[in-house]
């Protein structure tokens, strides 16, 4: 235990971490605090989810529209006019005619404004939805992408699973849950992608490093000769296998805690975690996020959390492999920083007629490039349903394997 | 006890020991030899940092390398590069390697205090070591070398960078460590080993040349040693027909002890051989290639 102790020290103790640490920390929380102008304007909707519970139905539009009239009405008490919707109010109304009314009135048309929005698009869902045509968007794919052969029949056939998973969550009206309007403020990719990508990054390029060093430690510092001559001798690497996941979760937890934790104290979550991630509300492309499963937003947020957790650990331990051979901290660094980006960049390589250019992007590389888009079949070329579980299980295996393999190596090894 | 068996190791296509054997038992051995010569692998092998390309090493019949801990547990052992950790202080490193020893926290606390006492480090125990002489640092790793109160002690040129004062101190160290452990010292500086060692190995061209006491080396050159005064001119004439040990000057004469095997000159006397005198004869190729 003070081995281990002492091997997570080394890591824990280092300037480099301290630094960057707060530095990436200070980063990400101006970035989402610049990009939270709009965090009063999203409570609208939990006020809509208190007033209407969370799942559209006919009777709560219903009532919503109900809702809406009287407040035309107070429009027309304020403005002394009738309009048939805020829209036309503000569209009619002039540059000198705005000072005319009070901080008071406008908060009222914005909310207004925003209620008719939401209640326009809760609206269209079902004409949005029927006008979908899963097949077709995934042929009209495959042209984009230029993918032919058995690519492309490996392709749509998943697609043709999708469908029926995309009509069956249609049947169950999983999408028919307030969220978040997509379009205009793409709350998903702004957390799925921009913080959370900033996340992964930083605690990858953290761990990375940290790992490489805490493995490297003795040959950089010109200890080896002592350290691996005692009693506890090469299996020293075990420890410091260990003590590398350990400070690895340490990294990531403390940058997930300060990030999430500045996210979600700004936009107020609190009423759309049991919404379906699915919602027709978190539509931010030309096609809507749709998961495989029933999944609601904070259910997709803890499995998103724990697959990057995984993700790290696993990086952690292909680091450790490759620092145990290399033995040089910054030369490891590079070389795990030019085997992601090559992994990333694989299926370019490959034919796009072949199974291999879909196999080869089964990589920790895509499958952290994609992280807002896990567990979907709305992804595009990595729709596959066993996706992240299967990228997970085979590096798992590789990682075991590869570590396995160094460490027996290195137990033979010549120490100079 | 240990046997070196048959033992060669290459780096590459380099052979830097070839067919050695030894056996040690209790006691003070020297290893005893000049640059370059192959101490520190074989240091190193004893050490189970390096593997022998060939041939085995056993303590008490078993194989060290397959004993593993069982073995390392036993050993202590100063690398001839001590590398250390700037920042830390001498007490800090000590129980830092107490950890990975498997000793015990507050077994390790007074075996450090009790270490650095005999080091004579007491006062420095919590200053930082980047802070600290060569000397100061050499005598760290001494200390670092018997935490574990090994039986088999192996120390690599452990007496580069002390004073006089310190090496005199040291031989005592040892001698009385010497006394119930196997305890080897690589040097390649005669005086260090020659009072205290029990018995002194050398090699040469990559194999064993003696494994001897300090007295049998030395009776290899019986009769052959002597010394003389020359004239400044005589000196490269002499060169050319002796083997020359040393030259001493004096009232503008030439003191000079050689070695000359056959018939002897009048005015040459005889003195007893010492270990340095083997030294520099049986190296006297490697030497000379050094100047
Ligand atoms: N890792 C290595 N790779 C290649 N050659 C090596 C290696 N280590 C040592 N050698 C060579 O093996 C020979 C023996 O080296 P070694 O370090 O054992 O000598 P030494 O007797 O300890 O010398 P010194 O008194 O200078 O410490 C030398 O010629 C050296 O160049
Ligand atoms: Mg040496």
């Amino acid at each position: 235990m003070r081995i281990f102790i002492n091997e997570c020290k080394k890591a824990l103790t280092s300037p480099i971490l301290i630094t960057l640490l707060i530095v990436f920390s200070a980063f990400n929380i101006f970035i989402i605090v610049s990009s939270s102008d709009h965090k009063e304007e999203l409570k609208i909707v939990n006020e809509i989810i208190d007033k209407y519970g969370r799942e559209i139905t006919d009777d709560s539009l219903k009532q919503f529209e109900k809702d809406i009239q009287s407040d035309l009405l107070g429009l027309t008490e304020i403005t002394g006019k009738q309009f048939e919707s805020i829209y036309d109010f503000l569209d009619g109304l002039r540059f000198e005619e705005q000072e005319q009314y009070s901080d008071r009135d406008w908060e009222f048309f914005n909310s207004l404004q925003l209620k008719e929005m939401y209640f326009g698009m809760a609206n269209s869902i079902d004409a949005s939805y029927a006008e979908i045509d899963v097949q077709d968007g995934a042929r009209g794919d495959l042209k984009g992408y230029g993918i032919s052969g058995k690519a492309a029949e490996t392709y749509l056939r998943e697609n043709e699973e999708f469908a029926e998973r995309f009509n069956e969550m249609v049947d169950n009206e999983e999408h028919k849950e307030w969220f978040f309007a997509g379009k205009p403020y793409f709350m998903h990719s702004f957390l799925f992608k921009t913080v959370f990508l900033h996340i992964t990054i930083e605690s990858l390029l953290l761990i990375v490093l940290m790992t490489a060093l805490i493995t490297t430690y003795e040959f950089e510092n010109r200890t080896q000769l002592l350290t691996y001559s005692t009693h506890r001798g090469r299996k020293l690497m075990k420890d410091k296998l260990a003590a590398s996941l350990a400070v690895s979760t340490v990294i990531s937890l403390f940058l997930f805690t300060i990030t999430l934790g500045t996210y979600f104290f700004l936009f107020d979550y609190s009423h759309v975690w049991k919404t379906s991630i699915s919602s027709a509300f978190n539509w931010e492309n030309p096609f809507p996020y749709v998961t495989w499963w029933d999944l609601s937003v904070g259910e997709f947020l803890v499995a998103v959390v724990v697959l990057v957790f995984i993700i790290q650990l696993l990086f952690s331990g292909l680091t450790f492999a490759l620092a145990v051979i290399v033995k040089n901290s910054y030369t490891t660094f590079f070389l795990v920083a030019a085997l992601f980006i090559l992994a990333w960049l694989l299926p370019t390589f490959m034919p796009k007629s072949s199974n291999l250019f879909i196999v080869t992007s089964y990589t920790l590389s895509t499958l952290t490039m994609a992280v807002s888009q896990s567990f979907m079949g709305s992804s595009g070329l990595i729709l596959f349903k066993n996706f992240e579980w299967m990228t997970i299980s085979c590096w798992t295996i590789i990682t075991i394997v590869f570590c396995t393999i160094t460490y027996k190596r290195f137990r033979k090894m010549d120490i100079q | 006890m240990i046997v070196v068996k048959d033992v060669s190791k290459q780096y590459g296509d380099f052979t830097a020991l070839q067919n050695v054997d030894l056996e040690f038992g209790n006691g003070l051995y020297g290893l005893l030899a000049p640059n370059g010569a192959g101490k520190t692998t074989l240091i190193k092998m004893l050490a189970t940092l390096i593997s022998p390309t060939k041939g085995e090493i056993f303590y008490n019949g078993k194989n060290i390398n397959d004993m593993d801990d069982q073995y390392r547990e036993r050993l202590g052992y100063l690398p001839q590069q001590f590398g250390y950790y700037k920042n830390y202080s001498p007490k800090q490193y000590l129980l830092y390697l107490a950890a990975l020893k498997g000793i015990g926290k507050k077994e390790a606390l007074n075996k450090i205090d009790e270490l650095l006492e005999k080091v004579a480090l007491s006062d420095v125990v919590n200053k930082k070591m980047k802070k600290f002489s060569g000397g100061m640092i050499q005598r760290v790793g001494i200390a670092q070398a018997l935490l574990n109160d090994p039986e088999i002690l192996i120390l690599d040129e452990p007496t580069a960078g002390l004073d006089p004062k310190e090496r005199a101190r040291f031989r005592h160290l040892l001698t009385d460590l010497a006394r119930d452990r196997l305890v080897i010292i690589s040097t390649h500086i005669v005086s260090d080993i020659e009072s205290i060692a029990n018995e002194i190995i050398m090699i040469r061209n990559k194999q064993l040349l003696y494994k001897d006491s300090v007295a049998d080396i030395c009776a290899t050159l019986n009769g052959c040693v002597f010394e003389t005064t020359i004239d400044y001119g005589q000196l490269e004439d002499f060169r050319k027909n002796n083997i020359l040990l040393s030259e001493k000057q004096e009232y503008g004469q030439m003191t000079v002890r050689f070695i000359h095997k056959g018939n002897s000159e009048d005015e040459w006397t005889s003195v007893p051989p010492q270990l340095e005198d083997v030294f520099l004869y049986e190296y006297r190729d490697e030497l000379e290639g050094e100047n």
